[in-house]
């Protein structure tokens, strides 16, 4: 017994050390250390990182891939988070510290104007860039920090249309062909709520909402305005911006009044509430498409189209900005030059229906003859090449313009699920703002 | 050992040899147990006391995420706002009772478990092996699994309450559907791993104790409360303070069943929002660290608070039974 | 603790600690942890544990029937209850997404580390606070209980910044060394010593003259051994799971399993069944390692109650 004691003890004792000692040599070997970004250039090869999240689609399509053989010497690693809270969460943390950044960074247009504002020396200036003089004007205005500088170059913009069932129209005793669907909300979102009521009163499945959510509705409405929450000078305006409050009440009333499926767009509930067919519309931005096809499933194909929205908006987007520290700083703005390029921009377009941000890509043929075939064919590079048109040619961004939409759609639910004064709601919406942005 | 040596002459010389052994020995006495702590405390000072000292001083400052080298001083002022704020006893109250709704089923099931597996049991270690399951289980992945069988619309648990003729239950906006949806997936995770810990100190209660509880005629039942449970107590008592913690720290579960931003704030109407949830809240979501410091300095006091006064009570109890006995 | 009725001392004091087979093996007799209770199981206990085990194994058996179906499979009425065609089809893309190989690597390193070491400094703390006496000793008890206290998510700024400058960023030893030991262990050794170890034991290790070291090895490892399983057991799977930190500190090129599986959602359109697939990966290793070392650390404690 003391012997096969002791042979354990030596086992442990073994084992103790194995692992201590191959914990230390794992972690010696893993990264480079020097607090930098991780790219860099090693016998000839350059090595450039990437930080990216969600709906960004570069690895998704190949692109990176593809740059990678047409230049031999470069390697890119890129790193997709999945939830973009995430993402900026570990994004600030490695700003603060001043390691663990990636030579590139993917930038949500809901955090480019707190970016711009706050961290903008730790980005290159992208303005210098050759050959980056084709994006819609307003786009990069959006990351331009006060000296000028330009922090990152943009992949996209969300043009909003309708999405809408056919045959749930039919029933309910609506117009179904896409142009006559259009003219029933022509030029005024309220109008959109009225077809709603008709829906409502019409249809003979009470399942079936009108909408999916109330925040979809407000979303839509707010971003067709240049300016939302704050203005130009960084104050913020929300309680007096007609655009606001005005995109409030309607979406309070709608969703006051059972026109919508009370879902949370891209959350879980959303995904079986398109899969089951639960709601006739949902205000759809560009790069939405995508999802809705992949969720809603084969078994609705042909059943979705697309409708002109009342009025153009912009919903979303995002950039890409260089770190300045980057040890590969010119070969990665080369990268992001090029990944943001009009043929890039039309590929990605084509293939996951992200519409570009640049005014070249938005002319080429491919973009504007573009149809969907999953939404019956619908011409969505016009609809959407049109409702990009209509975008005001400024964007006024505020610091915390991500958290407070998130705000915005958490009263709505208030409304919308816990049966809450729109009174209420708003109230409870200001306090939490001013927590938000105190 | 050295009295078995026989003869004087190295009976001299052991006198000094035997003084060296009691100094080595008293040194070891005293030593040993500082000796013993010291790897524990020399990690722990170095990351878990450093940081909780810089969290106090970060508390009194205003501080954001991005910008942690700029420190604006506020003194106490982070304190008294968070006094003054609703969210902050309304958080408060739902850790109260999300713990209470989460805590005690979680221990009564895990005793009354353990209790079983004690049993001589064919397939023992099935039973056991499939009761810590859950726990093996992480946050995340068990909070997904709980978040598609709790949804609204097309959920397994609606769906069987549907067959039983009841409405669906929007189990996230209704406030204390949402506490019992979340106080389940702590349960399920946990009631197993404290069964075990019950478990295997129910197998160190000496038999004899049963024996003679046996003799004196106590029932199964009798012998359960008279000698099983004292048999464990600090072991009970361990689950309990662990359980009150975790309950207090409650964060990954409601932050995943909310989906998002709804989770971080813990429901539109911050109906499941904990102090856990408030803290990240206020630091990444608001980014402002030095409100989320003194979220978690609060808690921190309020746990001591909540131990002290369980002590004093105690204290005080068994002051009382003493003076009563002797009376 | 009532010990009075263990005659220990007239076992323990003839023997010298060199030599301390016999000591431990009359030691072992006599206080046969586990005696417990041994009445036989009725028909009502096999029905309750089945029930209980039912319920413990299902939401894990329906992560894998979400992870075998597709999106619209997954989110019909009624749900399904059967595995679907896809299991093997998604297990493979995300294993492969997830890039999990290294990260599983990684894991088992970072776990199996954290756990061995906790394991060894709490079980050493846990008997100096339980059995040994020491000035301070109370205050500094105090002081641990107090550390499980403290809200983990805030300290991650403070111990960011302290890795940077130690040059420990996006490495493993960032996210071990923190957690080398851990106030729950300690605390659960104490109080498990404080139960299992009855002071005459170590008291006769004394009066034989053997050292704290020796008593320590001799006297309280072997009783401590059950608890020191489970203590393993429950650290490493923490450790596995462990999500937030390792998140801020690493990255994909380095990362733990919950890291990497962050990936997977990460996708241009989330994919349920991907993401349970993912789930059902990242759990898997956990559920191996209870089932093969569930029946020995369990079984261990059951074995000798069953023989005595």
């Amino acid at each position: 017994m003391s012997r096969a004691h002791k042979l354990l003890r030596t086992r442990v004792v073994a084992t103790v050390s194995a692992v201590a000692a191959l914990g230390l040599v794992v972690g010696c070997s893993g990264g480079d250390g020097d607090g930098g970004t991780g790219g860099g250039v090693k016998d000839g090869e350059v090595t450039i990182t990437m930080g990216l999240f969600g709906v960004m689609g570069y690895k998704e399509t190949g692109l990176l891939d593809q740059y990678m053989k047409e230049n031999p010497n470069v390697r890119i690693e890129a790193e997709v988070a999945g939830d973009e809270q995430t993402y900026y969460t570990a994004l600030q943390t490695h700003l603060a510290a001043g390691s663990g950044l990636k030579d590139i960074q993917g930038i949500e247009i809901g955090r480019a104007k707190e970016l711009a504002d706050t961290q903008a020396a730790k980005f290159t200036d992208l303005s210098g860039v050759k050959g980056a003089d084709h994006f819609l004007p307003w786009k990069l205005s959006q990351v331009t920090a006060k000296d000028d500088k330009v922090i990152g170059f943009g992949t996209d913009i969300g043009p909003m249309a309708v999405c809408y069932r056919k045959d749930m129209f039919e029933q309910a005793g609506l117009p179904t062909d896409r142009e006559e669907v259009a003219e029933l909300w022509e030029g005024d979102w309220s109008k959109y709520v009225e077809a709603g009521k008709e829906f409502k009163k019409g249809t003979k499945n009470d399942k079936v909402a009108f909408m999916d959510s109330a925040s979809g509705l407000f979303n839509a409405m707010i971003y067709g305005n240049s300016e939302q929450f704050y203005n130009e000078s960084g104050e913020l305006i929300y309680q007096d911006n007609p655009a606001v409050t005005e995109a409030w009440k309607l979406a309070a009333e709608a969703g006051g009044t059972g026109l919508t499926a009370k879902l949370r767009q891209f959350q879980p509930g959303w995904d079986p509430g398109l899969a089951n067919s639960t709601f006739a519309t949902a205000v759809c931005p560009a790069w939405m498409l995508g999802h809705i096809s992949e969720k809603a499933g084969p078994a609705n194909k042909g059943k979705w189209d697309v409708a002109k929205a009342p009025k153009g908006a912009n919903w979303g987007g995002s950039f890409l900005g260089v770190i300045d520290k980057s040890p590969v700083k010119e070969e990665a703005k080369k990268l992001v030059a090029w990944l943001t390029a009009p043929e890039q921009q039309e590929s990605i377009f084509k293939k996951l229906g992200n519409f570009p941000s640049s005014q070249e890509a938005l002319k080429a043929p491919a973009v504007t003859d573009a149809k969907s075939e999953y939404f019956s064919d619908a011409p969505i590079g016009k609809i959407f090449g049109e409702a990009a048109q209509e975008i005001p040619d400024k964007q006024v961004l505020g610091r915390k313009d991500g958290t407070i939409k998130d705000i915005f759609s958490q009263g709505l639910t208030l409304i919308e699920s816990q049966g809450k004064s729109p009174d209420e709601a708003w109230k409870d919406t200001e306090d939490r703002i001013k927590k938000a942005t105190g | 050992m050295a009295t078995s040596l026989p003869t004087t002459r190295t009976g001299e010389r052991e006198r000094p040899r035997q003084r060296r052994r009691t100094l080595l020995h008293r040194l070891d006495l005293r030593g040993a147990p500082y000796a013993f702590i010291t790897p524990f405390f020399v990690v722990f000072a170095a990351f878990s006391f450093y940081p909780l000292v810089y969290t106090a001083w970060i508390s009194l400052h205003r501080v954001e995420l991005a910008t942690m080298n700029v420190m604006e001083w506020v003194a106490f002022d982070n304190y008294t706002a968070l006094w003054q704020d609703e969210r902050f006893w309304n958080a408060l109250l739902n850790t109260l009772t999300l713990g209470v709704l989460s805590t005690v089923p979680q221990l009564m099931t895990a005793l009354g478990l353990a209790h079983l597996l004690n049993y001589r049991l064919r397939g023992s270690t099935f039973f056991r092996v499939a009761a810590i399951t859950p726990y093996a289980t992480s946050v995340g992945a068990a909070a997904l699994v709980f978040t598609m069988l709790f949804e609204r619309d097309f959920g397994m648990i609606n769906w069987m309450l549907s067959l039983v003729g009841v409405d669906n239950v929007d189990w996230e906006n209704n406030k204390w559907a949402a506490q019992t949806a979340i106080s389940t997936i702590v349960i399920w995770r946990w009631t197993g791993y404290n069964a075990l810990l019950y478990l295997a100190a129910m197998q160190a209660v000496p038999r004899d104790r049963y024996e003679a509880a046996a003799i004196d005629g106590a029932s199964r039942w009798q012998q359960f409360v008279s000698v099983t449970i004292p048999g464990i107590r600090s072991t009970i008592v361990f689950t309990i303070v662990l359980s009150t913690i975790g309950a207090t720290q409650l964060f990954g579960e409601p932050l995943i069943f909310g989906q998002g931003p709804m989770g971080v704030t813990g429901g539109a109407d911050n109906q499941y929002q904990t102090l856990g949830l408030l803290l990240y809240e206020e630091g990444w979501k608001n980014y402002q660290m030095g409100r989320a410091a003194t979220v978690a300095w609060v808690m921190f006091l309020l746990l001591i608070l909540v131990f002290v006064v369980q002590r004093v009570v105690k204290r005080l109890a068994s002051r009382r039974a003493s003076s009563v006995r002797t009376s | 603790m009532t010990t009075d009725s263990l005659p220990v001392r007239t076992d323990v004091r003839p023997q010298p600690p060199k030599d301390s087979r016999p000591a431990r093996r009359s030691l072992r007799t006599r206080l046969r942890p586990g005696a417990g209770r041994q009445h036989h199981a009725g028909p009502l206990t096999y029905l309750l544990l089945t029930v209980a085990a039912l319920v413990s194994l299902f939401p894990l058996y329906w992560t894998m029937v979400a992870a075998s179906t597709d999106n619209t499979r997954v989110s019909q009425t009624p749900p399904p209850f059967l595995p679907g065609p896809h299991l093997l089809e998604n297990l493979g893309k995300a294993w492969q997404d997830a890039a999990l190989g290294k990260a599983m690597v990684n894991s088992f390193i970072v776990a199996g580390v954290i756990a061995l070491s906790t394991v060894l400094f709490a079980t050493l703390a846990g008997f100096a606070f339980a059995k040994l006496r020491f000035k301070g000793r109370n205050i500094l008890l105090m002081l641990v209980i107090g550390t499980m206290m403290v809200p983990p998510q805030l300290s991650v700024v403070p111990l960011f910044m302290m890795m940077t400058d130690l040059g420990w960023g996006q490495k493993l030893p960032a996210v071990i060394f923190p957690t080398l030991v851990s106030a729950v262990g300690v605390f659960f050794m104490r109080q498990y010593l404080s139960e299992a170890l009855p002071d005459e034991l170590v008291e006769a290790g004394r009066i034989d003259g053997a050292h704290s070291l020796r008593i320590f090895w001799s006297i309280v490892l072997p009783i401590a051994r059950p608890p020191m399983a489970v203590l393993f057991m429950i650290t490493f799977v923490h450790a596995w799971n462990d999500f937030f930190w390792p998140f801020i500190v690493l990255d994909m090129t380095n990362p733990t399993v919950p890291v990497a599986l962050t990936q997977l959602s990460a996708g241009y359109i989330r994919d349920q069944s991907l993401i349970m697939a993912g789930a059902l990966l990242g759990t898997l290793p956990l559920l191996v390692m209870f089932v093969v070392f569930g029946r020995q650390i369990v079984g261990g404690i059951m074995q000798g109650a069953v023989k005595g």
